[in-house]
């Protein structure tokens, strides 16, 4: 319980973050608040992925709407969150009516936070990495950004599918 | 070993594809950074290997015979040689079991060289033969994105509990007795301690016979004749044809328990017991004593079970080792399957010694149902027309001994009376 009790925490947070830049979007915060919260005390992992989703587009319109300077530390929060959401919801429906000790619980948490700051470190790559593309492709043709873009993005798309859809075999 | 991916990594490419879609359709740099996190998660879960052969298990179950109410202990121990961030143990129960102390689930988180003892107890529903299924093992990814699953098959896995045995200090007693030396008063006069006839001394009789007080009456000699202390056949015919009440106290249970206590009774005579299970499967134990005899009835009434047939067996197929003509059969039933009523009133024309003892299925069955005016009515109709079926059958010739399965057996027993026979049959 104290774990789906963090979740709704977490949730609260999320949809709370983009009420700090456009706070007109009480309803839609309050909607990815309800959905979330109920996947959160449910353990549903789909009722808070869609409850993320609508944070996520609360975020989104927040950022359209209000228009403030680009601020990667608020969107690698908010990542953080999404990531810590789904982990906790997903083991708290893992461990219902099952015995867990406090040992696997300070596991759990130690693994999650070491791929969290792999997570925050990989963020911090790629905005330093786009600083510096976007210095490199400073006066260049759009076209060919877009074709460039357009590439990268297509291959990103088709390695993560590989990568989630091939099966392993261990032994 | 095979590792597959989870549903969760669905959730996390949902939300990746909405943070890149998002980000496209407003061109704000954030929503691209929000995708990055997730991307690596889902990375790192996906490359996180399921050790293969990195633990040792065994499972320990405290006993393999109980006797019902008893509780039983497994302890499953866990040795990992290798790191296993997350560990899903799981022990499927059969049905009517459920545990009692403990979860048979539970998770585990082990470093290199450590072992746990995780131990549950387990509480089941009456006799039964209780069998442990193997145990499952999971190997999660520590963020669940990925799982690996097997089996542990241990051998012993198997519980057998017995129904409950209450002590019977007066069984039926036997109208006929076999040749052996028991503790039943034979009809049949020889050696012995109960006195029977006094007749005219002959030649041949021991002086010690002599009855002084007769022949000083009388006027000549005359000596006491003894009844002969004999052993009995016993055969327990049990009706599985159909059955009512929850599990654990339904009609065939206490019917089991009545039988268990009567053959643990008779066989303490050194009497000769034995077993028919009259149901869909016609199960036999042929008369028997000693301890080996009680672990076989035991094991029988174990497994005693509603079969369901539309089959009539026939009791005069039975061969007369498994069924002698002189035993005395006692019929265990809830009288609700007109085919077992048949069968006993058959075996009571052919001769035998049939005292047919009706579980009443009432008590059981309301057992089942909710209060209320409307159900203690019919309760109370069922009861009435059970008594009625009872006397009945007692007018068509059969002995009938009516037991609720709730009171004693003693105390159901010690209403109907079997006047002591004197005389010889044979």
């Amino acid at each position: 319980m104290t774990l789906r009790l963090a979740a709704v925490a977490l949730m609260a947070i999320l949809a709370g973050l983009p009420l700090s830049i456009l706070p007109s979007l009480g309803a839609l915060a309050a909607l990815a608040l309800v959905v979330g919260g109920a996947g959160a005390i449910a353990a549903s992992v789909p009722l808070a992925t869609a409850g993320g989703a609508l944070a996520l587009i609360e975020y989104a319109l927040a950022l359209v709407v209000a228009g403030p300077d680009p601020d990667p530390v608020t969107g690698t929060a908010v990542a953080v969150g999404l990531v810590l959401l789904l982990a906790s919801i997903h083991f708290a429906s893992l461990t219902q009516g099952a015995a867990v000790g406090y040992p696997v619980i300070r596991s759990q948490a130690r693994h999650w936070l070491s791929i969290v700051a792999l997570g925050v470190v990989g963020a911090a790559v790629f905005t330093l990495g786009g600083e510096a593309l976007a210095l490199a492709l400073r006066g260049a043709a759009l076209p060919l950004v877009v074709a460039a873009s357009a590439v990268g993005a297509l291959m990103t798309v088709a390695g993560v599918i590989a990568l989630v859809t091939a099966p392993r075999r261990d032994a | 070993m095979i590792s597959r991916p989870t549903g969760l990594n669905l959730s996390f490419l949902t939300l990746i594809g909405w943070a890149l879609f998002l980000g496209v359709l407003t061109g704000r740099a954030e929503l691209m950074v929000v995708a990055v996190p997730l991307v690596v998660a889902l990375a790192a879960g996906r490359r996180a290997k399921a050790p293969t052969a990195a633990w040792q298990i065994s499972r320990q179950v405290s006993a393999d015979r109980l006797v019902e109410g008893e509780r039983v202990s497994v302890t499953v121990t866990l040795r990992a040689t290798e790191p296993l961030a997350l560990v899903e143990l799981l022990q499927p129960l059969p049905p009517q079991v459920w545990p009692e102390r403990g979860r048979n689930h539970a998770f585990f988180s082990l470093g290199p060289g450590q072992e746990v003892r995780w131990t549950f107890e387990l509480a089941y529903a009456g006799r039964q033969r209780l069998r442990l299924a193997d145990l499952h093992l999971r190997l999660w990814e520590p963020l669940g994105l990925a799982a690996a699953e097997t089996r542990h098959h241990e051998a012993h896995s198997e519980v057998a509990v017995y129904p409950q045995v209450a002590p019977l200090r007066r069984p039926p007693r036997p109208l006929r007795t076999q040749t052996f030396v028991g503790n039943h008063v034979s009809p049949a006069q020889g050696e012995g301690l109960e006195p029977g006839d006094v007749r005219l001394f002959a030649p041949g009789d021991q002086v010690r016979h002599v009855n002084w007080r007769a022949t000083l009456r009388l006027g000549a000699l005359h000596v006491t004749r003894h009844h002969q202390e004999r052993n009995a056949d016993v055969v327990l015919l049990l009706d599985t044809l159909a059955d009512v009440g929850p599990a654990g106290a339904s009609t065939i249970d206490r019917a089991v328990r009545g039988a268990a206590s009567l053959a643990a009774a008779y066989l303490a005579r050194r009497d000769r017991v034995g077993l028919i299970e009259y149901g869909g499967i016609l199960r036999q134990v042929r008369p028997g004593a000693g301890r080996a005899q009680w672990e076989r009835l035991l094991d029988t009434l174990a497994r005693a079970s509603v079969v369901f047939t539309y089959v009539t067996r026939d009791l005069e197929m039975i061969p007369p080792r498994v069924l002698p003509p002189q035993a005395l059969v006692l019929a265990l039933s809830p009288l609700l399957d007109g085919r077992f009523v048949r069968a006993a009133a058959n075996l009571a024309a052919r001769g035998f010694d049939l005292v047919l003892i009706a579980v009443s299925p009432v008590a059981a069955g309301r057992a089942l149902v909710r209060g209320g005016p409307v159900a203690d009515v019919a309760a109370r109709l069922w009861a009435l027309e059970h008594r009625a079926y009872l006397d009945d059958l007692r007018r068509d010739g059969l002995t009938v001994v009516d037991w609720d399965g709730v009171e004693p057996l003693e105390a159901a027993l010690a209403r109907w009376h079997r006047p002591r026979l004197r005389r010889a049959h044979a």
